[in-house]
């Protein structure tokens, strides 16, 4: 499996997404020219703007890849990529409905009931419904099926125990999607569920974890005796952990995994164009701009494979590993390209502010889905199997 | 005749001859190579889709194939072409760099300029030194790039039997051989003057070339590696199960799909320039894989190395098959430096609004 990947073939956009690519740089000309904030590093996690989103919904662009009866436009993996990788190069605020777009519209149009996806899949496809990931907890990180939120059968439903951690957006998201033990099983994979939880319901408490650097996004998501209906399980009971395993290969898969620093390149090159750029220089931007066009190659090539409904989850291991350390590396060059202070107090948007954030978000790039030591582990079993 | 099946029974060709130490003989090897592919009907044709060319110069770099595969598929054959030379069907080579070029019938009716009297036709007579040309010794001819007498670049087409060779190999064993020309007449059917971009797409063809060998050789490391740590058992395991190699291993594997990722597109974009916005999408590409190619090398053999231990360190093992062709590619055409360079130029001055859509190949153009 492992082995495919050397040499798996180009990956030949369709012609039509040339127009739909097109379509999107027009649109984020337009909001640049109203004011949206663009431009900015990581902003998939801390650009939170539900009114930008609904402006995207409007065109179609959240949920585009869910079938048109529930409210998508059934466009596929391709056309999604390019919608999205093109918003990530812009550093668009489009962290509200980010989880919902890639992981939950898809794990509830798979495993959701019939009545879940009319609930819940046109409100996502309209930017009107926004998803956080429940899964880590604070004994249960890498090791995620040791989670200790538990679900027990009530009368009428079941009833949700536990403090989920790391919580992205709890605190203003409207659903977690949430990873607990129904059942003891000597199989540690077997026994676990996953619910749909209503992020307003008065039993639930979300409590701030600042970041590093003193920003919100973070959660305790301390989940007190939640009655949950029947209709809160997602797929069957005692299948969380294959629900899950699915929903991180989404996670896992895509532009956001190498483009959360390209706004501070872009911004590097805009100040070099406006000095004197010696051949050094050149070189370290070519650098750069070398291996981000290579991972761009590779991670096009998951995106195929999800279209063709290959499994991608080697594959995409290996570009999420390659493109988290460029995400660090980037803005390690940009300091010795174009030496600064960086300034988290400096005027938003302006150089020193953006490599500020990129520095002060670095840690994150290479944990968030599964840290990298892990992925690597996925990779390198991948290779015993192909051997 | 499918491309497919031309390029199966070139590679059948090739794995025959995986096991030939360019060391020894290289310029009987190549001609071997060269026999074989032509008695196997694995010549690929002119008109080949270069996308398949690039896919068996990878295969050759892959069994460090001793013959100019690259050169000759790649940079010599579609360089004469343009110019509308007579390609020859043998082994071919390329070369570029500073020569005395004079006409050979000087037009004595010319005003004498700056550069000389005019020629009544392009026949030239050329003397110089062209340094390291790869697989001399063993092509039938040489395509030079020179600067012609009246200024402007001048491609030529040498036969091997007009040049004296001085001979010389890079790490791998592999014929770098200085040739010297002493007022060689090159006949005017010979000389095509060129525009300026030809010799750029000289240089990106030639890294293009060396990109798609390195890519395969690169997965010859994975593979090689793989093998071993699967097999040699320490502390009673097989290396593979300890955390520390798997962790290695992984990055062996990323940086070598890498590559060949960064090939792949190139060679999409060579043989598919008509779904391409800019006509240059195609260089940027080429410059991409042969930077990435480069640049890869070091961690690649690193990490492969490292996990073979001392047999990888000998010819026991056939590592160095793979590594040291892999330490000379780099350099050769250009290494990741003047790679990066290029591609960096033309980055800062498309400015920040050019970056990105020069990355995804639409819009990148700075003309538009
Ligand atoms: C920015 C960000 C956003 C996140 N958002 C969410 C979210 O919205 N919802 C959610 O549920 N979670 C979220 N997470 C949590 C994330 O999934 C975990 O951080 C991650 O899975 C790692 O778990 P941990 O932090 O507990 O580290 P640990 O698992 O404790 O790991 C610590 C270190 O040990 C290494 N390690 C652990 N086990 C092994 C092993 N077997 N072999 C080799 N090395 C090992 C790790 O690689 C790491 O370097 C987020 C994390 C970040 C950084």
């Amino acid at each position: 499996m492992a082995l495919s990947v050397l040499g798996a073939g180009a990956v030949q956009l369709p012609p039509e997404t040339r127009q739909l690519r097109q379509e999107v740089r027009d649109f984020l000309d337009a909001e640049r020219a109203a004011g949206t904030i663009l431009g900015r590093p990581d902003s998939w996690l801390t650009g939170w703007d539900p009114a930008f989103t609904r402006r995207l919904a409007e065109r179609g662009w959240v949920g585009m890849a869910l079938p048109q009866k529930y409210g998508g436009v059934g466009r596929g993996n391709l056309e999604r990529y390019v919608v999205i990788e093109e918003l990530l190069a812009a550093g668009a605020p489009v962290s509200a409905h980010w989880v919902a777009d890639r992981q939950a519209g898809p794990s509830i149009l798979r495993h959701g009931t019939e009545e879940q996806r009319r609930h819940f899949l046109p409100r996502i496809a309209a930017g009107a419904c926004f998803f956080s990931i429940g899964m880590s907890e604070r004994d249960s990180g890498s090791d995620l099926a040791s989670v200790q939120t538990r679900a027990v059968r009530t009368d009428n439903g079941w009833r949700l125990t536990g403090t989920k951690m790391w919580t992205g957006g709890a605190h203003v998201n409207d659903y977690a999607i949430v990873l607990a033990r129904t059942e003891d099983s000597e199989d540690r994979h077997a026994g676990l569920s996953q619910f749909i939880v209503d992020l307003r319901d008065p039993h639930v408490r979300t409590e701030p974890i600042r970041l590093l650097s003193g920003e919100h996004t973070f959660n305790y998501c301390h989940l007190e005796g939640v009655e949950l209906a029947d209709d809160a399980l997602l797929g069957r009971p005692g299948d969380g952990w294959q629900q899950v395993t699915g929903e991180l290969a989404l996670e896992r898969s895509g532009p956001e995994r190498f483009l959360s620093t390209l706004p501070l390149l872009t911004a590097l090159v805009g100040q070099l164009r406006r000095t004197t750029c010696g051949p050094e220089q050149h070189a370290r931007v070519g650098r750069l701009t070398a291996r981000l066009s290579s991972i761009r190659q590779l991670s096009l090539g998951v995106a195929a494979a999800l279209e063709a409904g290959r499994p991608a989850d080697v594959h995409a291991a290996l570009v999420k590993d390659l493109g988290t350390r460029f995400e660090g590396e980037l803005v390690n060059a940009v300091r010795e390209i174009l030496p600064v202070t960086a300034r988290f107090d400096a005027t938003r948007g302006t150089y020193p502010e953006l490599l500020a954030t990129a520095i002060l978000h670095s840690p994150g790039y290479t944990l968030r889905g599964g840290t990298n030591e892990i992925l690597r582990g996925i990779i390198t079993r991948g290779l015993e199997l192909s051997s | 005749m499918s491309t497919e099946s031309l390029l199966e029974r070139a590679a059948a060709v090739l794995a025959g001859a995986q096991e030939t130490d360019a060391r020894e003989r290289p310029a009987e090897s190549a001609r071997t190579v060269w026999d074989e592919l032509r008695a196997a009907d694995a010549l690929p044709p002119l008109d080949t889709d270069p996308a398949a060319l690039v896919a068996l110069v990878c295969e050759a770099g892959y069994r460090g194939t001793p013959a100019p595969l690259g050169e000759t598929l790649l940079a010599a054959r579609p360089l004469l072409a343009a110019a509308g030379l007579t390609v020859p069907d043998g082994p071919l080579t390329v070369a570029s760099g500073p020569l005395d070029a004079r006409f050979t019938h000087v037009d004595t009716g010319s005003r004498v300029g700056p550069l000389g009297a005019r020629g009544t036709d392009d026949a030239l007579r050329v003397s110089g030194t062209l340094h390291r040309v790869p697989w001399a010794r063993a092509a039938d001819a040489v395509a030079v790039l020179t600067e012609g007498p009246s200024g402007g670049p001048v491609l030529l087409l040498l036969e091997a039997a007009e040049c004296r060779r001085a001979e010389g190999t890079n790490l791998a064993g592999e014929p770098r051989d200085d040739l010297v020309l002493t007022d060689v007449a090159v006949p005017a059917e010979r000389v095509r003057r060129v525009p300026a971009a030809l010799v750029r797409e000289a240089q990106w063809r030639a890294g293009l070339a060396r990109a798609a060998l390195i890519a395969g050789a690169a997965r010859r490391c994975v593979e090689l590696t793989v093998a071993h740590t699967t097999s040699r058992v320490q502390f009673g395991r097989p290396l593979s199960h300890f955390q520390a190699v798997k962790q290695e291993e992984a990055k062996l594997v990323e940086e070598a799909a890498l590559i060949a990722a960064a090939v792949e597109a190139a060679a999409a974009a060579l043989a598919d320039p008509g779904t391409a916005a800019d006509p240059d999408t195609a260089e940027f590409a080429a410059c991409v894989a042969a930077a990435q190619a480069s640049a890869s090398v070091a961690e690649i053999t690193r990490i492969a190395h490292q996990l073979h231990g001392a047999i990888g360190f000998t010819e026991l093992s056939p590592l160095h098959l793979a590594t040291t062709r892999m330490w000379s590619w780099r350099d050769e055409d250009g290494s990741e430096h003047a790679w990066f360079r290029r591609i960096g130029r033309r980055v800062v001055e498309g400015g920040s609004d050019r970056l990105w859509p020069q990355v995804t190949g639409v819009g990148g153009d700075p003309s538009r």
